[in-house]
């Protein structure tokens, strides 16, 4: 009995190393084919180097997290934690690089606000995992680091001096306390979600909800259907690195052809793991259970095709506009939100996945329930704070600024309801004395709603806030 | 589920949530045009939208109401839940019974020899670990009471009434309140603004812009934009301030701000050359402004006829795209008494632009000088302070609610089960349970350690009680 123990054991540990010397070889790799890149023309130092470095090492870390939550070898681990170190570091040192650069706090555009929240996200994760001794909420936040740095990337990054309204040391607390608070409501959903599994909330419940987000975020490109099947996005001018606009506040929009089509598919695709799983549970039918899984499964591969068509198709070429004559280009970088929604929804799909296949293996390497219920409490006792504070410090800049600390676009509205959510959340909990599955959901939808007026407000309903 | 309850307070939330959430997914007047709303909407679902009052929800009644609601509640709540907060000021719960012995979750009980050394063992323990004990009663009766931070227990009123002190302010200035715009050319003077709502109002003083200008980053963005202002009071100078974004000047307590400079897409004065096309004479250069005809020889006299600051076609229909002169066309109409009048178009980006034949003159322009203002906020909040009074309250008041916890401790000497004398210590917290376990444990930990060196003989060690929650 010892014996096969140890054996199994040894083999693991056998596999472990195989697996993180892999991982190590392919960042070793990565980086001196980037070293040998620079060496050929131009500086070491740039931020775009510092932020490649950054994703790979975030990519190494996510990929070692998810390793472990897949095998439970305590190796991989290990090897997660310095990497995700690593990453902070390029990351700390690419937010530096910028502040340095543009001579002020690097928060006046989205992208320089991205750039810090994954920074703030990823200090927060080893935060909590050195003081909570809490390894797998990088399982959650790293994955999401990734999609950050890409983003960052495709996201015009020139240096453009201040408009007039935006010089004030008022905003850069507001942002400040903004990211912080924003990454304090990430953690606390994650650590939301791991309660969850460990509450053993039916893995058919994680999959409705995946769908459903999933299906929401192809319901918000179907805005963007053309007539003809195509994909309405922004055109893109290569030499000036911008969009092109036609009037003041309306770009010029391109049709990428049959990508409309292509995203309703998937749309229509995820909708059935949706209803399937929705059906099978109600029906406590394990058949329709099963059949969801498959489609779930089926759903995911279409979305990897969408993901890659719309790569594609939108990273080259050159496509009619029905507001002018002749052909132009677009780029990745004129849709960044099209791109985050993507991977965004495939990265949720693949967690979901994982928890499909390693649910008991996971619920084993989780701590107890009632421990990250607390500790979900706690972040939300942190960032609640901050979320007051931030919105207080925005109301007081635009009082300086226009002459009124509150004037209801949709960003403060947003942010607001954020606000409620929250403080409906800590009543619930004080004074009712609301624990585990309830006030989890409530977290989940807290950062739902920060998701929401972080980027769909930005996106979908622009406002006063039009400079982010 | 009364009006003062913790759910109505919950379920008004959501409902205050939801509809600002509707406010900002429906289109709102008077932000959004009248046109505007009526090419997004059929003309049956405006008017649904406008008799709810979901077309314009921060401003509607309801909405007031809901606040007005949610601020009752509030009240209301904390008017039921304070007599039984003020009893940790009132009566300090100094010496506790018989049945808190028994029923108090987090406790212990430490075997002792005899009282005084037990208690100052206790009372020593308190001080290294950073409290100070109060002695209660005397002699053998005595006991030791410790507490903590007690005013953490006031942290959900002080939030309340922060929200309560916001509410007034947004009233406040809701009722008193206004918010309007200005534009000022240069030298222009005006007491009267524009509201948000499109009404004019009338104000006590006048207004004079003396100068306004942009300065630029070197890639031609703007870096700052700047106005010299001065009130007027029966028409003498009572104030004087050169205003920049973010820096208002207040008068009265209205203040006005630096909101935006720009074209006014008019023309000031056009400065050009005409050659004569026939060869005859030297080019002339001559100043031309609106409404006014310049002869530039005895036959022929030009005009200007339309300027546009920022041409485009749209179809055969031409537009501007912007006040701002970045691509200005200007129409000059020519009368010559011999070749009659013809109409010529210069586009300045464009100088390849042929003139038509008819016209004896060609046209060059040398300088064009657009006219400026200078847009003002105008805004008069008599509330802010009240509402910037309740956001640092509600600072102190979260910081209360989050970081403080209201601890107590109580020592009294009892003789157990067995008959044996034991210092029976207990603890409560306001909130965090766990850490209050961790600082008991210690707490026991270090009165323990006190008694062994203060008596080696009684060497017998803790006996933990069972919880009873």
């Amino acid at each position: 009995m010892d014996r096969t123990l140890n054996h199994s054991e040894g083999l693991s540990h056998a596999r472990g190393n195989a697996v993180v010397a892999l991982v190590s070889l392919a960042v070793v790799f990565l980086l001196t084919n980037a070293l040998l890149t620079v060496a050929k023309g131009g500086s070491l130092f740039t931020e775009q180097n510092l932020l490649y470095v950054a994703l790979v090492f975030f990519g190494a870390s996510a990929a070692m997290y998810l390793a472990y939550a897949v095998t439970g070898v305590e190796r991989y681990i290990r090897a997660a934690s310095p990497a995700m170190m690593a990453g902070l570091m390029a990351t700390t040192l690419a937010v530096g690089h910028r502040w340095y650069v543009a001579g002020h706090p690097p928060f006046s555009n989205i992208y320089e606000m991205l750039l810090c929240f994954v920074w703030t996200l990823a200090a927060l994760t080893v935060w909590v995992e050195w003081r909570y001794r809490l390894r797998l909420v990088g399982t959650v936040t790293m994955p999401l680091a990734v999609i950050g740095v890409v983003l960052i990337q495709l996201l015009p990054s020139e240096v453009h001096p201040l408009v007039p309204a935006l010089q004030s040391t008022w905003l850069q607390i507001h942002v400040t306390l903004a990211m912080l608070a924003y990454a304090g409501c990430a953690i606390s959903f994650a650590l939301a979600l791991m309660f969850l599994i460990k509450d053993g909330v039916g893995t058919d419940t994680f999959l409705i909800w995946t769908s459903a987000l999933g299906a929401a975020i192809y319901g918000g490109f179907m805005t963007r259907l053309d007539a003809s099947g195509g994909l309405r996005v922004a055109a893109w001018d290569p030499a000036g690195a911008h969009e092109i606009f036609v009037a003041e506040r309306t770009p010029l929009m391109v049709v990428l052809p049959g990508l409309g089509g292509i995203f309703l598919v998937v749309m229509l695709a995820i909708l059935v793991p949706l209803v399937l799983n929705i059906a099978g549970q109600r029906s406590q039918n394990s058949g329709l259970r099963s059949w969801g899984t498959r489609s779930f499964f089926l759903a995911l591969l279409l979305q990897v095709v969408a993901l890659l068509a719309f790569l594609v198709r939108a990273g080259a070429g050159r496509y009619p506009s029905p507001q002018a004559e002749g052909l132009f280009s677009t780029s990745l970088a004129a849709s960044p939100f099209i791109v985050a929604g993507l991977a965004g929804s495939v990265t949720a799909s693949l967690l979901c996945l994982l928890l499909v296949w390693r649910r008991e293996g996971l619920e084993s390497m989780l701590p107890r329930a009632e421990y990250l219920d607390g500790l979900t409490y706690k972040t939300i006792g942190i960032a609640f704070p901050l979320l007051t504070l931030m919105i207080a410090a925005g109301a007081y800049w635009a009082n300086r600024t226009w002459g009124s600390y509150w004037s209801w676009d949709p960003k403060e509205t947003w942010a607001l309801i954020t606000w409620l959510i929250y403080a409906g959340y800590l009543h619930m909990r004080i004074t009712r004395g609301w624990r585990g599955r309830r006030a989890a959901y409530f977290a989940i939808l807290g950062f739902a709603v920060v998701l929401f007026t972080f980027f769909g407000v930005t996106y979908l309903l622009p406002g006063l806030h039009a400079y982010a | 589920m009364t009006i003062s309850s913790v759910r109505t307070g919950i379920v008004l939330l959501i409902i205050a949530g939801l509809a600002s959430a509707a406010g900002t997914l429906i289109l709102q007047r008077p932000m959004t045009g009248p046109e505007k709303m009526q090419r997004a909407y059929s003309p049956a679902m405006l008017h649904w939208l406008d008799t709810l009052g979901l077309t314009d929800v921060f401003h509607a009644w309801w909405f007031a109401a809901l606040l007005a609601l949610l601020g009752v509640n509030i009240v209301l709540a904390s008017i039921e839940r304070f007599p039984n907060v003020w009893h940790y000021f009132a009566r300090p719960y100094r010496r506790p019974e018989a049945h808190f012995l028994t029923g108090l979750p987090v406790q212990r009980e430490i075997p002792v020899d005899d009282v005084r050394t037990g208690m100052d063992a206790a009372e020593r323990a308190f001080r290294r670990t950073g409290f100070k004990p109060q002695r209660i009663g005397d002699g053998p009766e005595a006991s030791l009471y410790v507490e903590k931070h007690r005013f953490a227990r006031l942290a959900a009123y002080v939030v309340h009434a922060s929200l309560l002190l916001i509410f007034a302010g947004g009233i406040t200035d809701a009722v008193w309140g206004y918010r309007g715009f200005v534009a000022l050319g240069m030298h222009d003077e005006t007491n009267q603004i524009e509201l948000s709502s499109g009404m004019r109002k009338v104000l006590p003083f006048t207004i004079r812009c003396q100068g306004a200008g942009q300065e630029n980053y070197p890639d031609g963005t703007p870096r700052r934009w700047w106005s010299k202002l001065v009130v007027l009071e029966n028409g003498r100078e009572v104030k004087q301030k050169e205003i920049a974004v973010n820096d208002p000047l207040v008068f009265q307590g209205v203040r006005f701000f630096q909101a935006s400079y720009g074209s006014t897409g008019q023309v000031n004065s056009l400065l050009l050359t005409a050659t004569p096309r026939n060869g005859s004479g030297p080019a002339k250069e001559f100043e031309l402004r609106p409404d006014e005809t310049v002869p530039l020889d005895s036959e022929t006299s030009v005009r200007l006829a339309a300027f546009v600051p920022d041409f485009v076609l749209n179809g055969n229909q031409i537009e501007s795209r912007s006040d701002q002169p970045n691509n200005p066309a200007i129409e000059l109409t020519v009368d010559s008494k011999q070749a009659g009048t013809s109409t010529v178009w210069l586009f300045p980006r464009f100088p390849e632009f042929s003139h038509p034949e008819k016209s004896p003159y060609a046209f060059h322009l040398r300088d064009l000088q657009t006219g400026y203002f200078t847009g003002l906020q105008v805004a008069h909040e008599p509330g802010q302070w009240l509402v910037w009074a309740g956001v640092l309250l509600m600072g102190v008041g979260l910081a209360m609610a989050f970081y403080f916890v209201h601890l107590r401790f109580w020592v009294v000497p009892v003789s157990d089960g067995r008959g044996r004398l034991v210092l029976w210590v207990g603890a409560s917290a306001s909130k965090n349970r766990e850490e209050l376990e961790k600082r008991f444990g210690r707490l026991v930990e270090e009165i323990e350690a006190g008694l062994k060196t203060d008596c080696a003989a009684c060497g017998i060690g803790a006996v933990a009680v069972p919880e009873r929650v």
